[in-house]
């Protein structure tokens, strides 16, 4: 170990972490616009040329504001539970594989924080401590309405977790590892001449049922029964204001990222372009550095696009009910995981091999 | 160790994050505290009681259900990593699924047929 | 450097432990129990049982802390317990730890002389971890799904009152 795999080790983590807090703000001004734009008015346009230094100017209001501790809270968990929700969301962007390799100080680095053998279940794992900083918020803030956010909000995203799960076990079978990297490794190249190599196409059913519970574990509309403000005035964060309110959804965007990069891991070929492979690419620009670059392209171009999504699903349709969104997951999303994974054994199976 | 040192940057470096979030909004917010701002926030009307209301037991049943089924879920990823290796030496983990699945949706059967999940 | 990082998390999770049983309230408790098995998980990691660091914090971190922080929530336990503790708790509880050290004791001092397959067992990859738990201990673990069964069933009678209907 030298000192040299330190700084690397260092900038690494610090590069990507940067790189997706800076999603927050982006995420922030294009969730106010196309809001704007399907509710036929124009949004941000006094910050900036376009409203766009509105997120600038969203933060340093946050900041600004006075950070009062309500009285008769639980100080310690009260001040604790944002920074629950935030550890977790940027601990989890570690197992994403971002781009292959690229070539600096003499050194090939791998364009993924750490490439740990079980990054899928490390995903998987870290993301559901996410939970906590929402429970112990609610409770440590002395509010019924708080309470009642935090207790619907962790009963909708344990019961969403495990079709997640079970989507993720039917990925692995098609792959055989748990490694999110030799996942986007095996999905170079074409499926019978025509269709990109892509995870999709061997798991459509499991990635149908992973979009679904990825907008329910990160809270999302038509999932976001815990901050319903119609009857719960803000859900589990009603006594938080300040930059600590901002902690809890700085999480929630960078949580969405997470789940976005790992639809484009696991289904969608990760940094692969269809229809090309890397070494033909390689052959075309000549520098490894500079494929890199495109990969990096490719992979933020596909989580923008599920980003998107997720944006124009929040203003498009209705909340559920509570009791709706149980039924959905144990009665139908986590029977249907289970009848997928056993299609896929038996079409495994018949079909030898892949 | 390799995959490690990464990590432990990437802890530390999250766990100064909230370090500045929290000293920043210290040393920058205004410090004004009005007794009435610091009362809990129910729409405006004094709060009669604590904010520990009743609640239905389903949400506890989901808890432990949840738990049940997720030790259940986590056999499936080993189950899985080895799946498609073990298809050259013949079905025995098909059959090895098809028991513990059968077994799993039997309980979730059992659940489904209770109607416990039905809050209103 | 890797022995100054197994010795800090290994005192993390230690005192941690020791926040589980000694805070006065049980939420606090539920905290430390979390940050506990965060921190097992890490010595987990450091050994190179990466499958079994993630399960357990899937499992134990992720599950079972929130069932128990659920119970807590239901429940309200506002007030910290000031009950006197009666003599048959002091009785049962000693009893309960002293059966549990002689059983770490023994399983210890059967395993001193065994500390490299100790080692290499920890550091088998989840492959060879997954293959044995489906050809040699096939049976057990089917016999598990038939416990976790009757649990699940189990729960349903024990947490509905006699004759109330469920709507």
């Amino acid at each position: 170990m030298t000192v040299l795999d330190f700084i690397i080790a260092g900038l690494k983590a610090i590069v990507i972490l940067v790189a997706v807090i800076q999603v927050v703000p982006v995420m922030i001004y294009v969730e106010r616009k196309v809001a704007a734009l399907i509710q036929d008015r124009p949004g941000p346009n006094r910050v900036g040329p376009f409203g766009l230094l509105q997120p600038v100017a969203d933060a340093l209001k946050f900041l600004l504001k006075e950070d009062p501790i309500p009285l008769y809270t639980h100080r310690l968990l009260y001040t604790l539970a944002p920074f629950l929700s935030l550890i977790p969301a940027c601990l989890v962007i570690a197992a994403l594989p971002i781009a292959d390799k690229a070539i600096l100080f003499g050194k090939e680095i791998t364009i993924q924080i750490s490439d740990l053998d079980v990054s899928l279940i490390y995903v998987l794992a870290i993301g559901s401590l996410g939970v906590y900083g929402i429970l112990f918020g609610g409770w440590a803030s002395n509010n019924k309405y708080s309470l009642i956010g935090a207790l619907r909000s962790a009963s909708q995203m344990v019961s969403y977790e495990l079709p997640l799960g079970l989507a993720a076990v039917g990925a692995v079978m098609v792959f055989g590892t748990f490694s999110l990297r030799e996942m986007v490794l095996q999905q170079e190249g074409t499926l019978l001449g025509v269709l990109p190599n892509w995870g999709i196409f061997y798991q459509p059913i499991g990635f149908l049922i992973f979009l679904v519970a990825s907008f329910a574990e990160t809270n999302r509309l038509p999932f976001d029964l815990p901050e319903s403000e119609a009857e719960l005035v803000a859900g589990f964060h009603t006594e938080y204001g300040s930059m600590k309110f901002a902690t809890f959804f700085m999480a929630e965007y960078m949580n969405l990222a997470t789940m976005s990069g790992l639809m484009t891991v696991i289904y969608f070929g990760g940094w692969h372009l269809p229809w090309v492979t890397d070494a033909q690419l390689l052959e075309l620009l000549g520098s490894q550095n500079l494929l890199c670059l495109i990969q990096v392209g490719t992979y933020i171009f596909k989580v923008s696009v599920f980003m998107f999504l997720y944006v124009l699903i929040r203003w498009t349709l209705p909340r559920f009910r509570f009791d709706q969104l149980l039924t959905l997951s144990w009665g139908s999303l986590i029977p249907i995981g289970l009848l997928n994974i056993v299609v896929s054994a038996i079409l495994m199976y018949v079909l030898g091999g892949k | 160790m390799e995959t490690l040192l990464p990590l432990a940057i990437l802890l530390i470096v999250s766990l100064l994050l909230c370090a500045s979030i929290l000293i920043v909004t210290q040393l920058l917010g205004p410090k004004n505290p009005v007794p009435s701002r610091l009362e809990s926030y129910e729409c405006g009307i004094k709060p009669e009681s604590g904010p520990h209301v009743p609640f239905k037991s389903s949400f506890y049943l989901i808890a432990v259900l949840f738990l049940l089924f997720d030790v259940e879920a986590a056999f499936f990823l080993p189950w899985a990593l080895v799946y498609k290796e073990s298809l050259a030496e013949g079905p025995a983990l098909l059959w090895a699924l098809l028991v513990y699945l059968g077994l799993m949706a039997v309980g979730l059967f059992y659940i489904l047929q209770k109607k416990i999940l039905r809050l209103n | 450097m890797k022995e100054a990082v197994f010795t800090f998390f290994s005192l993390f999770t230690l005192l941690t432990a020791a926040g589980v049983v000694l805070s006065r309230n049980v939420i606090y408790s539920a905290f430390n129990l979390v940050l506990c098995f965060f921190g097992l998980a890490t010595l987990y990691l450091l050994w190179g049982a990466t499958f079994i660091s993630m399960v357990q914090i899937l499992i134990y971190a992720g599950a079972i802390v929130v069932l128990f922080v659920f119970v807590v929530m239901l429940l309200n336990f506002e007030k910290p317990n000031e009950r006197k503790t009666r003599l048959p708790i002091i009785l049962l509880s000693s009893a309960g730890v002293w059966t549990f050290a002689l059983i770490l004791l023994r399983v210890l001092s059967k395993s001193v002389g065994e500390i490299p397959v100790l080692e290499t067992t920890a550091r088998a990859s989840v492959r060879t971890v997954s293959k044995l738990l489906f050809s040699q201990y096939l049976w057990p673990f089917e016999v598990l799904t038939v416990f976790l069964l009757a649990l699940i069933v189990g729960i349903f009678v024990l947490a509905r009152p006699e004759g109330e209907e469920v709507k």
